[in-house]
């Protein structure tokens, strides 16, 4: 299958708002569909995305510029392979600050690729700002608000509105308790679960679960493929 | 017909970065359309010429056939702006030679636009040059430039001796030119090619090259912050006033 490259950043300024989750089922949902996929883990400490997934994710670090090069470098080579960043709070305002410094938007649109921010919503006030931050400094990324349902029917309101060509809040369903004791311990794939290591309920309800997830992984697709470059002026960087 | 600009960039040592300099107000005047030519006194093999071959030209500025070269030409060439790189030693010779020929009496008389950027080192005895260049220059357009592009150029002067030199010009800006990361500073040192051509991803030739996006982002960054200075000091203005002037009467 032929889609457009994409580089799909996963982040919130605030830990524990289900970032690695949504990573992990997001390199899954490629895998699973047999698509070239490269992750990188911008976390340190326990339940990363690189310990779920060791053989498909990256351990990155943008302190140095040797790190700095091996990550953006690669997220900016138009080989077909979909890029998957999980961007902890700890690098979150560094990340931005270089990708806006380097002009990543205008190279990605000058390279046919899309960039994508998966934003975890939370309603306290530092998120909020730092989403409007983002709309403002990267006018040429799409931006999808994700609301993790594991808060609740939450109401955000008009504090996370989506920017692209369509693009909606991405939900991710809840977990059902009985299952979560099987996903929650690293290395863990769930393109690569086996029927056989669950209870049949608990089973059941993880593929149901997966089901709905990657529906809304497809409908994020359609609009990178529908995703034309905006004409906005290219702006100098400051 | 705006009236030509001259800018000289100079200092009476080596190794301060003239030559970043010169390529960051090339690129700066190419990025705007302004038609810029530039002249590299380090005969008879230039640093300029090898990252701006298509305008640059080497020559003697020691001797009165290549001066001519320069000074005879200001009016009838197409670039509105001429920027000449200075090789170290030779700043104050260099003004010696255009006071004598009556050039520094046209700039002071506003037939042309006449600018000096001097380059700071790192010693206290660049500061006592300032004294001797203000004499011809006298107190306009004159551009105090500290370069931190490599690390080793830090500034040791004792804040009270610099403020006593700096009070003596009038007039006088201070641009500073920040510090590259040593790596992406060095890529473009052996691309060979302008800043900007190397921020765009091109090599010599015009092509699409394949420089590290970090590497180019850093430049990118670097000279934004370089021409954020220029900015600051209104360098357009002073380059052409006039043609600022037909724009705003042609517009009504």
């Amino acid at each position: 299958m032929s889609s457009r490259n994409s580089v799909a950043i996963i982040t919130s300024p605030r830990p524990r708002v289900g970032k690695t989750l949504l990573a992990r089922l997001l390199t899954d949902f490629h895998l699973q569909e047999g698509r070239p996929v490269a992750a990188f883990d911008l976390n340190a400490g326990e339940g990363t995305l690189a310990q779920f997934l060791p053989e498909h994710v990256t351990r990155s670090s943008i302190d140095d510029l040797k790190g700095q090069m091996a990550l953006f470098d690669c997220l900016m080579t138009e080989d077909d392979a979909t890029k998957i960043v999980d961007l902890g709070q700890v690098s979150f305002e560094r990340f931005f600050t270089l990708a806006f410094q380097f002009g990543l938007a205008e190279e990605a649109r000058r390279r046919g690729i899309v960039p994508m921010l998966l934003y975890l919503m939370s309603p306290d006030r530092r998120s909020v700002e730092a989403y409007r931050d983002l709309c403002r400094r990267l006018p040429e990324a799409m931006l999808a608000p994700v609301h993790n349902e594991i808060f609740g029917v939450a109401q955000y309101g008009n504090k996370y509105v989506p920017i692209g060509s369509g693009t909606v809040i991405v939900r991710l369903p809840l977990l059902a308790a009985n299952v979560r004791k099987y996903v929650e311990r690293p290395p863990f794939s769930f393109a690569a679960s086996k029927a056989a290591a669950f209870d049949v309920d608990a089973y059941i309800e993880l593929k149901h679960w997966l089901q709905r997830i990657y529906r809304e992984f497809r409908d994020l697709d359609l609009r990178i493929l529908l995703a034309a470059p905006r004409h906005t002026p290219i702006q100098q960087s400051g | 017909m705006p009236k030509p600009a001259i800018i000289l960039i100079g200092a009476d040592k080596g190794g301060v970065g003239k030559t970043t300099v010169a390529r960051t107000l090339l690129d700066y005047f190419g990025a705007r359309h302004t038609p810029t030519r530039a002249f590299d006194t380090e005969w008879p093999r230039g640093t300029l010429k090898r990252f701006h071959p298509d305008v640059t030209k080497v020559l003697d500025v020691t001797s009165v056939s290549d001066q001519m070269k320069i000074f005879d030409t200001v009016s009838s060439t197409e670039a509105r702006v001429t920027v000449i790189d200075v090789r170290a030693g030779l700043l104050s010779s260099t003004l010696q030679a255009l006071s004598n020929i009556g050039f520094i009496e046209l700039g002071k008389t506003g037939q042309i636009t006449l600018a000096m950027f001097h380059i700071l080192g790192p010693s206290i005895a660049s500061l006592e040059e300032i004294a001797e260049i203000t004499r011809f220059v006298g107190d306009a357009n004159y551009f105090l430039v500290k370069n931190h592009i490599n690390e080793t150029s830090f500034f040791e002067w004792e804040p009270a001796t610099y403020k006593s030199y700096f009070k003596q010009i009038k007039g006088v800006e201070e641009i500073t030119i920040p510090k590259l990361n040593e790596m992406a500073c060095e890529q473009v040192e052996v691309a060979g090619i302008p800043y900007a051509s190397f921020v765009a991803n091109k090599n010599t030739k015009g092509e699409t090259a394949n420089y590290s996006f970090v590497l180019r982002g850093y430049v990118r960054h670097w000279l934004g912050q370089v021409w954020g200075e220029f900015d600051r000091v209104k360098l357009v203005d002073l380059v052409s006033p006039k043609s600022e002037k037909n724009i705003r009467q042609a517009a009504g």
